[in-house]
């Protein structure tokens, strides 16, 4: 009888892998996933590519030195010139889109010419590096070079983060991603314990069931089935992000990552079996699916607020929160992957959570175990507590 | 051999089953009756230790049942129910499974038993595509699927029709015939009358009576009804005669004895010609309304 409740948890797998909805719920999770990350990196990260038409030489000398200019920053930048012969040419080559812009000299300086706007990026670019040309050739004509008439005038920006400068962007988003995937995991999977506990009871093949095993190992193969199947597909979202995210510009920022992304898979577990046995218990009380609505309110509650509150605290609130159960789960390694936890937090924060589940688990099984046979008709919270087997 | 002793169960003030005791021999079935809160069902559940007793205990073979003697019990609960989005055979596998035995030899056996029941061509169906009757066809196979050492069996006979009812019966007595104690409760007395070996008859949580059909009967008042071609009037005034119901030359009594009655016969006899005198066999149900009177 032991290994009655692998039996009841391959159960609790098996009906939720052939539930059709289940599968398209998750399916459309990882498009949707794969979709924003890769048009992410095609409209925001789409590094500059113009071919430029130019009168001549002069013209392709000022396209060069831009691309030389625009490497310094993003190697992938490619700027290209073609020489058109006369002004009327290049205008008209920039109208019909046979070149992306037209470069035209002026009477005091250059011109970048096109029907419509013309991208501010590139203008930044082509108007510094004409700025220096003609400052160069003035200091020459004043007697002196470009780098005394430039002394003492460069801004330059310091990162005080350690590592790499776009790991405090992706760990927010990591972060954010991940408390959104504990919220949504834990919902949906916490519901569809509640639903088969509640399936089995309205059914009423709840006293074959307990007449042929114990209460706890029913409810045991129930919180194995759904944290297996939740671990599951936490971890396929999570793979299918990683390997998007190596396509694009943040692959270099994801090894800095790894640790943090490593904590959030020990912490999910924790905090969903944390609530796992108490969602158990909700669906015992309810005696009809209708019911259900009603005694997990508490439960839908609570995760709502975990998720607003640990999102908006900050400073000292916030480092408290990340010990204290269930916001822990998403506060603790998101605070690990800003690197602003210590190797030790992390750790403590666990053990936290792991005493608390032990807690909840203990009273989630009385409960479950001491409503489950009531069938007539839903049963409070503060009611089950008083009952008696 | 199933032996109930002493069972005592209360919700709050409510005493469902006060002191039930009787006994399921091996390879014997016993029917258990009673009105509608008579508490055969608490009884049933506290016997598959579904409902924890308040007092007393069950044994089996002589020991306190455990859980993993129970776990080889087949149980049909009162409130019927599978998984009804799921095919039938699938679940019949699951439930065989929880009972210990191999998903194979599982399917192996729902197969054949739902061949049995005719149900061999609907083995992927959903149980709530099925009508109500082959639902409960699938409810009894599953409490005998994992070969049970002993039936408890919660009305088992309600809602099926008369070719299911014989099926059910064959495959009760085929268990009994192993040596196997069943014990099932219904209110279709004629069918307990029937089919069991004896009767446990429970009112307001109580054991009222209990015994073969025969010794039920035995416990009943001795009644005879005298027939005869003119008015019975005088029947009143006989010694050692009770009457029960008189109506003109037909007369219903109840003789302190054998011997009273005999006498009835003679006096009868000696007034005119006599059309019937004949001992009334009382029919379960008439025992079963004067016990639970």
């Amino acid at each position: 009888m032991n290994r009655a409740w692998s039996v009841v948890a391959l159960r609790e797998i098996m009906v939720r892998l052939r539930d059709r909805n289940f599968l398209m719920s998750t399916g459309f999770t990882l498009v949707f996933l794969l979709g924003a990350i890769l048009a992410q990196q095609f409209f925001g990260n789409r590094a500059m590519s113009y071919d430029i038409g130019v009168e001549g030489p002069e013209g392709a000398r000022i396209v060069a030195q831009a691309q030389e200019l625009a490497r310094a920053e993003d190697p992938e930048v490619r700027l290209t010139s073609t020489e058109l012969g006369d002004a009327a040419a290049v205008e008209e080559a920039a109208r019909v889109d046979d070149v992306d812009y037209g470069l035209l000299a002026t009477a005091d300086g250059w011109e970048l010419v096109d029907e419509g706007p013309t991208a501010g990026d590139l203008q930044m670019l082509v108007g510094e590096v004409v700025r220096e040309d003609a400052l160069g050739r003035n200091a020459e004509a004043a007697g002196t070079d470009l780098e005394s008439l430039l002394a003492g005038s460069a801004v330059t920006a310091r990162d005080l983060a350690e590592g790499d400068g776009g790991s405090t962007f992706l760990a927010f988003v990591l972060g954010l991603v991940f408390a959104m995937l504990f919220y949504m995991s834990s919902l949906l999977f916490g519901m569809q314990i509640a639903s088969s506990v509640v399936e089995e009871k309205q059914s009423r093949l709840v006293e074959i069931l307990a007449a042929a095993i114990p209460v706890r190992t029913l409810l045991l193969g129930k919180v194995v089935g759904n944290t297996v199947l939740a671990l599951g597909q936490l971890v396929l979202i999570v793979a299918v992000g990683l390997v998007g995210l190596a396509f694009t510009d943040y692959d270099v920022a994801l090894p800095g990552l790894a640790g943090g992304i490593a904590w959030y898979v020990p912490f999910f577990v924790v905090g969903f079996l944390a609530l796992a046995c108490i969602w158990a218990a909700a669906g015992s009380l309810a005696s009809r699916t209708e019911d259900l609505q009603s005694t997990t309110m508490p439960l839908t509650m609570l995760l709502v607020v975990v998720f607003v509150v640990s999102l908006n605290l900050e400073g000292v609130w916030r480092v408290v929160a990340s010990y204290v159960p269930i916001t822990s789960t998403i506060l603790m390694p998101m605070r690990v992957l800003e690197g602003e936890a210590a190797w030790w937090e992390p750790w403590v924060a666990l053990v936290v959570v792991l005493a608390f589940s032990l807690v909840t688990v203990r009273l989630g099984a009385r409960l479950y175990q001491r409503s489950l046979l009531h069938t007539s008709g839903a049963l409070s919270w503060r009611r089950a507590m008083t009952l008696t087997d | 051999m199933l032996q109930i002793s002493h069972l005592t169960r209360r919700f709050g003030d409510v005493v469902a089953a006060a002191d039930v005791s009787f006994e399921v021999p091996a390879g014997q079935m016993v029917g258990f009756v009673g009105g509608n809160g008579a508490g055969k069902t608490t009884t049933m559940r506290m016997i598959m230790g579904v409902l924890a007793p308040t007092s007393g205990e069950v044994l089996w073979d002589g020991a306190p049942t455990t859980r993993e003697v129970r776990a080889r019990f087949g149980y049909m609960p009162e409130e019927r129910g599978l998984y009804p989005k799921q095919p039938v055979l699938g679940q019949l596998v699951y439930l065989g499974q929880l009972h210990g035995m191999t998903a194979s030899a599982a399917r192996q056996r729902a197969t054949e038993l739902l061949g049995r029941f005719g149900l061999g061509d609907r083995l992927d169906a959903k149980v709530e595509t099925l009508s109500l009757g082959n639902q409960q066809r699938a409810q009894i196979i599953a409490s005998v699927l994992g070969d049970p050492v002993a039936l408890v069996l919660d009305e088992p006979f309600s809602g099926l029709d008369p070719a299911a009812v014989d099926q059910m019966s064959e495959l009760l007595r085929e268990h009994t015939a192993r040596g196997v104690p069943v014990l099932f409760s219904s209110h279709q007395l004629e069918l307990v009358d029937r089919l069991c070996d004896s009767i446990v008859v429970l009112h307001h949580g109580r054991v009222v009576a209990s015994g073969s059909s025969e010794q039920l009967r035995a416990t009943a008042p001795l009644r005879y009804r005298l027939t005869t071609t003119g008015d019975t009037g005088w029947v009143r005034g006989a010694p050692g005669i009770t009457v029960v119901d008189l109506d003109g030359p037909s007369v219903l009594v109840e003789p302190a004895d054998e011997d009273a009655a005999q006498r009835l016969l003679a006096d009868a006899a000696a007034r005119g010609p006599v059309r019937e005198f004949s001992l009334i066999r009382p029919s379960l149900s008439e025992i079963y309304r004067e016990v639970a009177a």
